[in-house]
Formats: C-alpha cells, sequence, structure tokens
C-alpha cells in the first residue's frame, strides 16, 4: 500500500511541505504515464479543431457571466426542478448538506446507496456521514471502489486510484473481498463488475453529484465512461443529487460549449462514453429511472469566494484536471500532497479559499508558477495570477482575510522591504553579507545554515553571495566603454 | 426550509456581488455557430468510422440483410435472451420476429430490472446521431425504457439516416423538454487501473450501430 495521509474530514492544517519531503517513489512515475497518456489524446483532439481558442474563450466568458448573475441563475433552477418534479435543498455548509442527505435516505427507509464519482460528495465528507447512520455507501465507479476499499480519498479528478499498480490493488481485492484476484487488470475489472451489479440492483438510493445543472430546464447533466453513472441514476427508486453551486450553466446552448471542452481537455476523447441528461424523476412509470429526485445545491464557502474579483474565477472550473496533467510539481508530488479531495493546481487556489489561508496557507506556494496550467485550462482560470494573490493574502492579508503565515516568515519579510527599499542600508549589506558568509563558504557554495535558514540548505546548498548588482554593473559598463572606445562596431 | 423564509445562500450570493433582489440577469456571451452538416453519405461515414474507432461496431445494414446482419450477432456474441424497445421502426423491421426465430428468448422491455439484467441483448432505435463524435442519443418513454441500453452487455442500436443532426446545438434545441436524454459515445469503458483499457465495465461491452440504407 502506498502511505496515504488524504484525510476524509476537512483537514484542520494541510502540510503539503511535511509530505512533499516523502512522496512514494511509484507516484511519480504512475502520473508521469497517465497525464502524459491523457496530454497526447488531449493534443490530437486540439489539432483537429481549429476553433479551439475560441471555444475557450466563450466558455470563460459564459463561465464567468453565470457567476456574475448566480442567484438569478439559483433561483431558475429551484423553479425548474420544482416544475419538473423534484425536491431542492440549500445547504450552507458541509454538514447541512450531509446532514439533508442522511435525513432523505431515513425517510425512505435506504440502508445502501450505490454513488457517481463525485467531488461534491468527497468534498463534504458525505460516506462517513452515511456510514455514521448505519448506511452503507458503495462507491462505484472503477477507481473511487478501489480507493474505497483501501481507506483513502482520490489521488487525480479524473483516475483516482491513478498512483496504484495492479498488484496492489490485487492484494487489496484478497484482503477486503476474499476472492482470488489476479494481477491482470481486465480480471480485476470483470470482479469489481460482478461485485457492483449486485449492488446496483439491490441498492434503495443513488447519489451523484454532476458535472453541469442547466438553468434553463433544471436538467442535471452527469458525464461518465464506465456507465456507473447511469447505473446509479437508472435503477434505485431515490437519486439524490449533491451539486456545487457552481455548476450551474445558464442554458443548453451554453452546454453545448462546456461539453465541447470537457471531455477533450480531461481524457482526450471527443466525449465521454455517457453523457446523461436527467430532468426531474421518472415522468411515466414503464421508462425507468428514479420515482424521486431530490437536489442538495451546496455552497460551502462559494458564496463568500465570489467577493474577491480576483479569486473568485476559481469558481469557473469544470473539474476536467488537466492543470494536473500538465503541472510539474502535481506529477511529482501527487494528490494527497494537497491534503483535501481536490489537488494540482486547482486544488492550490481552491483550498485555501474554502477551507481558509489559516488550514491551507502552504498550498499557495506550492507552484513554480510556470503558467502551464493557465496555458491548457479550458475555461481560462488564471491560477497563476490567483496563486500570487493567496500569496499576498497568506503574508500579508488583505480585506478577506487576516496573515496567515508564521510570526517569523512576515517580520523578515517586513525587514526585508524596508532593507531593499533603502539604498543605503541595502549598499551596507552588500558590503557586509561576504564577511558574514565567509566562516560558512565553501568553493563558492554554501554547504550548512544555521536555523531557521536551514530549511533551503538541508535539500541543496545555497550558491554564497558573490558582490552587488550596483558593483558589477559599474564594472560591465566600464568594460563596455573600453571595448566602444577601440572602436568595436 | 420553507418558502417564505430567506434563502441564506441566495442573500450571501447577492451580497458578495452586491446585486439586489430582482435584477436582471445581463445578456448570455454568445456561442460559436453549430458544426455545419457535411452531404448525407458523408455524415454516415464519419459516424461508422468515428464510432469503429472508439472499438464499437458501426455499419450500413440494407433492410434485406437485417435478419442475415441479426443472425451473425446472435451467433457472434452467443445472444440467448433479448429485450427490446417498442418502436414504429423495429416493429415494422420485425426485429422481435426475426430474434425468436434465431432461438432467442424476448423479454418484454417492461419487466422489471433483475430480469432486464439477465438480458445479453438489448435493442434500441436512436432518436439523433452525431457523426463528428460517432454518438448517439436516446430518449426515454414507456415504450423506451431506459434499462435497455444499459444493462444487457450488447447493445444494438438501429439508425435511420433521418436522425442525423450535425451539432449538439441541434439535439439539445429537440431534446431540451424532455426528462431524459443519453449520449452515448461508444462502448462502456474504464482505464482507472494502470491506464489498461477495458470495455463493458458497467455498461455494454459491445455497442452496435446499425444505419439502415
Amino acid at each position: 500500500m502506498t502511505e496515504s495521509t488524504h484525510s476524509h474530514q476537512a483537514p484542520a492544517y494541510i502540510e503539503f511541505g511535511e509530505y512533499s519531503t516523502h512522496v512514494p517513489k511509484n507516484i511519480p512515475i504512475a502520473l508521469e504515464q497517465a497525464t502524459g497518456r491523457f496530454l497526447g489524446n488531449r493534443e490530437a483532439r486540439i489539432a483537429e479543431m481549429p476553433q479551439w481558442e475560441e471555444l475557450r474563450q466563450a466558455a470563460h466568458e459564459i463561465r464567468l457571466h453565470t457567476l456574475l448573475n448566480l442567484d438569478l441563475y439559483l433561483e431558475l433552477v429551484e423553479k425548474q426542478v420544482v416544475a419538473a418534479g423534484g425536491v431542492v435543498h440549500w445547504a450552507v455548509d458541509a454538514a447541512e448538506a450531509s446532514a439533508i442527505v442522511v435525513d432523505i435516505a431515513r425517510q425512505h427507509g435506504a440502508r445502501t446507496a450505490v454513488k457517481v464519482k463525485s467531488m461534491a460528495t468527497e468534498e463534504i465528507g458525505l460516506n462517513q456521514a452515511l456510514e455514521a447512520a448505519g448506511i452503507q455507501a458503495y462507491e462505484t465507479d472503477l477507481g473511487e471502489f478501489i480507493i474505497q476499499l483501501a481507506g483513502t480519498g482520490p489521488s487525480h479528478i479524473i483516475v483516482p486510484a491513478v498512483h496504484m499498480r495492479k498488484e496492489e490493488i490485487a492484494a487489496l481485492f484478497r484482503e477486503k473481498l476474499g476472492i482470488d484476484a489476479p494481477t491482470d487488470p481486465l480480471e480485476l475489472a470483470a470482479i469489481a463488475r460482478r461485485i457492483l451489479r449486485e449492488r446496483f440492483l439491490e441498492a434503495e438510493m443513488g447519489i451523484s453529484g454532476a458535472n453541469f445543472l442547466v438553468a434553463e430546464t433544471g436538467a442535471l447533466v452527469i458525464v461518465s465512461n464506465e456507465g456507473n453513472g447511469r447505473m446509479c441514476t437508472t435503477l434505485p427508486d431515490l437519486h439524490v443529487a449533491v451539486v456545487g453551486i457552481d455548476k450551474v450553466v445558464p442554458d443548453w446552448e451554453s452546454l453545448t460549449v462546456l461539453l465541447k471542452l470537457l471531455a477533450r481537455s480531461a481524457t482526450g476523447q471527443k466525449l465521454s462514453a455517457y453523457t446523461s441528461f436527467i430532468t426531474g424523476p421518472r415522468r411515466t412509470v414503464g421508462e425507468g429511472g428514479a420515482k424521486q429526485f431530490h437536489l442538495v445545491l451546496l455552497d460551502n464557502g462559494r458564496s463568500r469566494i465570489l467577493q474577491d474579483p480576483v479569486a473568485r474565477e476559481t469558481l469557473k472550473c469544470i473539474r476536467c484536471g488537466c492543470c494536473l496533467n500538465v503541472c510539474p510539481v502535481y506529477k511529482h508530488v501527487g494528490g494527497y500532497a494537497y491534503g483535501w479531495f481536490i489537488s494540482g493546481p486547482i486544488g492550490a487556489i481552491f483550498s485555501p479559499q474554502i477551507l481558509g489561508v489559516e488550514a491551507a496557507r502552504e498550498l499557495p506556494f506550492a507552484s513554480s508558477l510556470c503558467g502551464a496550467c493557465a496555458d491548457v485550462c479550458p475555461v481560462k482560470i488564471p491560477i497563476p495570477k490567483i496563486l500570487l494573490h493567496l500569496r499576498h493574502r497568506v503574508v500579508e492579508g488583505d480585506e478577506f482575510e487576516k496573515p496567515a503565515a508564521p510570526a517569523p516568515l512576515r517580520a523578515s519579510a517586513s525587514l526585508g522591504r524596508v532593507a531593499l527599499s533603502t539604498p543605503w542600508l541595502y549598499r551596507l549589506g552588500t558590503r557586509l553579507l561576504p564577511f558574514l558568509m565567509a566562516p560558512l563558504r565553501r568553493d563558492g557554495w554554501l554547504p550548512a545554515l544555521p536555523p531557521p535558514v536551514n530549511r533551503w540548505t538541508r535539500v541543496r546548498p545555497l550558491p554564497a553571495f558573490r558582490g552587488g548588482f550596483r558593483e558589477w554593473w559599474a564594472q560591465r559598463q566600464r568594460r563596455n566603454g573600453d571595448r566602444d572606445s577601440r572602436g568595436s562596431p | 426550509m420553507s418558502p417564505l423564509d430567506k434563502n441564506p445562500v441566495i442573500e450571501n450570493i447577492r451580497k458578495s456581488l452586491g446585486r439586489q433582489p430582482g435584477q436582471a440577469v445581463e445578456p448570455r456571451p454568445a456561442v460559436l455557430p453549430p458544426r455545419p452538416a457535411l452531404e448525407i453519405q458523408a455524415e454516415i461515414d464519419l459516424f461508422v468510422s468515428e464510432l469503429n474507432q472508439l472499438s464499437g461496431h458501426a455499419r450500413r445494414v440494407h433492410q434485406e440483410q437485417l435478419a442475415q446482419a441479426l443472425d451473425e450477432l446472435v451467433q457472434a456474441e452467443e445472444i440467448r435472451r433479448a429485450t427490446l424497445w417498442k418502436t414504429p421502426v423495429l416493429g415494422n423491421l420485425g426485429v422481435a420476429d426475426h430474434l425468436e426465430r434465431l432461438g432467442v428468448e424476448i423479454i418484454p422491455a417492461g419487466e422489471d430490472k433483475h430480469r432486464l439484467a439477465s438480458c445479453d441483448l438489448g435493442v434500441t432505435e436512436a432518436d439523433y446521431a452525431l457523426a463528428e463524435t460517432g454518438t448517439i442519443g436516446l430518449l426515454s418513454s414507456p415504450e423506451k425504457p431506459r434499462p435497455v441500453s444499459l444493462l444487457p452487455r450488447v447493445h444494438l442500436a438501429l439508425l435511420r439516416a433521418a436522425a442525423f443532426r450535425p451539432d449538439l446545438a441541434q439535439v439539445f434545441a429537440e431534446a431540451k423538454g424532455q426528462g431524459y436524454l443519453i449520449l452515448i459515445t461508444g462502448p462502456s469503458r474504464t482505464a482507472d487501473i494502470e491506464l489498461t483499457v477495458t470495455l463493458g465495465v458497467h455498461g455494454p461491452k459491445s455497442l452496435n450501430v446499425w444505419v439502415l440504407v
């Protein structure tokens, strides 16, 4: 087993730095393979689409427009879902959302539930809440089924068990299911199919999230490849969908833009195998589908994020996972380093806003700011800009939150600002530094420094200070001046 | 929450955005124009090629070849039990009769889900098709139950040329008033274990689409 430390409850503190110093060795290898394949397929899809950039721009505009008019679109969602015969619930936070779902399950006497892969239910820790109420919730996406057996959370938005090898999965099946499982991925998938088929047919309740929620008619849109999304929403008599308020799309026309981008960005497919559009409960007995439909609209801090004009673009996300696939940091540390259900660059900007910078203060720094994420994002979220915005919030605080960086770091940042903006102090510093460093210096490098600055040298040596920029510049000008006077062209 | 209560989520959103209740929605930004249609034979060619690339089985079938095509499918996939939609097209083509003559037991599509799950084959008729992605679209009604395209391990959809639409935009414009629409693009698949592509993990392993000509 990999040592996964993902917590099911919202974490009190995310130790990105600590975790990233002991990443299991197989993670970077597995991630390089998976993300490489997705990105290769994605490139091929984009090459076929001359209008890709126009699509991204339209998606950006539609998503931002939806967020800026979210109150009215949500009211329309409620009106249309109710008109279609569904029940709408509003949940201010994770605890409220879980309590609503548990209540619905109890009212219907449901003892088992089958679940579609859903980031919203991971966010609210729904499985644990159901379990505490004596209701067994079964994950049915193959990857989610595996990590549920392992007792961990997803390490990638699209392929939740990407970090596990087939040998580990076979051992897990043997241990938890008591089945003599071979190490062949096809056989392992067949075992999961057999077990889950019974659960689909027996469960009293299906639980899903949604990829989109169409305000125009109240339609829930669920994208899946395995067909488990269809099973969970077609077979049980009760269907409960837990959906973040950011998932709203104004109308079906807007949906065409987003659906054309989603699968191409996520896995490099043109469309996923199944896209379901469900509006309310079934209209006739004979057609199949759930008899009762409940929609739980989850806020959990999203409405608060909207007040920040820079950071609110985070909520444009359509959860394709492409920013994870291109991120050099994610590919080295894996999803668990980000400490919550959502990882990679999008996790690094989402979690600090939902959990607060106190709990997630390391995440805005978990990036080299290379910008690859912003280049591929299908809805053009300016992730590096938001990372910098949140770094500022962590260190200095802003109108939305108090600073969260440790006092010594804040103090040294303030000192640095004074030193760098006071010319005489800066010049004095450049004169003094070589003498201060001399005792520690070895051939132009500083191999070890005293605490607290030893955090750098624990990992790599620091290049020694070689003199001030002003002196170097003056010397360079003199050299160039000499050359010019010799009459070079 | 009763309807008379103030909705705290909506209240918070309005506070954050500085919006007043009842303030109008600004016009929605424009979307791109839909893909133009090719001529129908080219659309069919593209559809067949796209779906076959996804490990689906798409081909043109002449009406008089239907019995033979069904015979081949029943042999190849070892079909013993089947269920099918009651649409005028499937009825006129006599699909159920052909299958029965081949010794296949027919389970009525309205039967309980456990019985439908025991079927090897489900036969439907596509309401829509999109050539660009190799996609079929199915609606639902008492004659066209949803589980038929989901529970049996083999799915056969018959497709009339009239069901082709150039773009998602036309499908959505027609289907948005319906309670249910499913777009199917290839057989059920997963790559969740070491990225090994596995077909038929939950839905049908074999997707056959026969374009009627």
